[in-house]
């Protein structure tokens, strides 16, 4: 049934493969139809109506809190500065596949975007009302910290892709908060 | 718990990428699919028998997961998770066709609930294969998920949606149409 398996002798049902790779890459339908099914911007939490909390493993919680935090921070830039939002700075640069992914955060582009963000940082924080400020630096620091274990994970185990994508959307979440700060302050319009 | 705990604990890389999936990132659910898409369909497969509506299948379950994300209880698996999808939308594209199969008298097997499955003589993969996908709809499904697959009577009934008596009597069926049709014991 598949070419590994062709030839092979087995002596229990079990040894049997339970995994047989589709002929065709079935995602890019899988995508499409999930793209013609849903409203725009609908997930899945938000279909259901709610949120799960989350029981398991810290590393899956910082990942995902890290997540929420750079989303947090959105919507609240969105709602109380932003009124008719900006594109952001990375708008269009997007890792498509693992090896873009593992090379994207040593890109030059990346690495001057995220240079000037930290920069203008300081002062756009020093703009913001002392809860505003707590909140971004609370999300930020949840994104280190989801960062800080994720680069030790991968140290431990290198090849691991699923840790580099994880981490990879941890560096996009940082730079989508830095962003929004950035925005926010550039506009002019007072947070 | 402490630093040197967390530094300890496995990595739950999965449940990751089910909570951003969750929270509506499409590449975590891209890298979800690409980890559990071969299992999937090989169930599929073995279910339909027919390639490209082993590929609709497939292409089905994921996208009813998506939506069911939001209520995937994270403790359990979500391979089995993703099973007892697949097993749904390929019985229900199964109804659709209006061959239907008799269920067997629900002779009990003999007590051989844990059964390894084993043949008494090695047998090449692809005959096996031929065997198992020449099997009545009804014994290949529960052989399948029973033992390829590793579920319980209980859990291979449920998922099907028959009694587990009917389970063990389509299992106790797929064993003596197996011996019969690879020509070894299978114990």
């Amino acid at each position: 049934m598949t070419e590994a398996a062709e030839g092979k002798s087995v002596t229990t049902l079990r040894d049997l493969p339970r995994a047989i790779e589709p002929p065709r890459d079935l995602w890019p339908q899988i995508e499409a139809r999930l793209d013609a099914d849903s409203p725009a911007g609908a997930t899945p939490v938000a279909a259901a109506g709610g949120t799960r909390r989350s029981t398991r493993a810290p590393l899956r919680w910082l990942a995902a809190a890290a997540m929420v935090a750079s989303l947090a921070v959105g919507v609240w830039i969105g709602r109380s500065a932003l009124p008719g939002a900006a594109a952001p700075l990375l708008g269009d640069f997007h890792p498509a596949s693992g090896a873009m992914q593992t090379a994207w955060v040593s890109d030059l582009r990346y690495q001057r975007e995220h240079e000037a963000l930290m920069q203008s940082l300081g002062a756009q924080l020093a703009a913001l009302p002392p809860a505003s400020r707590a909140k971004v630096l609370g999300s930020l620091a949840t994104i280190h910290e989801a960062k800080r274990q994720l680069e030790e994970a991968l140290g431990k185990d290198p090849g691991n892709a699923l840790l580099q994508e994880l981490l990879v959307n941890t560096y996009q979440d940082e730079m989508r908060v830095l962003t929004d700060v950035h925005e926010a302050g550039t506009a002019g319009r007072g947070i | 718990m402490t630093l040197a705990q967390v530094e300890a604990s496995p990595i739950d890389w999965e449940g990751a990428l089910v909570e951003r999936a969750r929270a509506g990132d499409r590449r975590a659910f891209e890298r979800l699919y690409r980890e559990h898409s071969g299992r999937v369909y090989g169930l599929c497969l073995r279910m339909t028998r027919q390639p490209a509506l082993a590929e609709d299948c497939t292409q089905e379950t994921f996208i009813n997961a998506w939506r069911a994300l939001a209520r995937f209880e994270t403790r359990s698996s979500l391979s089995t998770w993703l099973h007892r999808i697949a097993v749904n939308v390929a019985l229900a594209k199964r109804r659709k066709d209006a061959r239907h199969e008799p269920l067997p008298q629900a002779e009990v097997e003999e007590e051989r609930t844990e059964s390894e499955w084993t043949l008494e003589t090695p047998v090449e993969v692809e005959e096996i294969e031929a065997a198992i996908g020449s099997l009545p709809e009804g014994a290949r499904d529960a052989l399948v998920l029973h033992a390829l697959y590793g579920y319980s009577h209980t859990e291979a009934a449920q998922m099907l949606g028959v009694a587990e008596g009917t389970c063990k009597a389509q299992l106790h069926r797929a064993r003596k149409l197996l011996r019969e049709r690879l020509n070894v014991e299978v114990g």
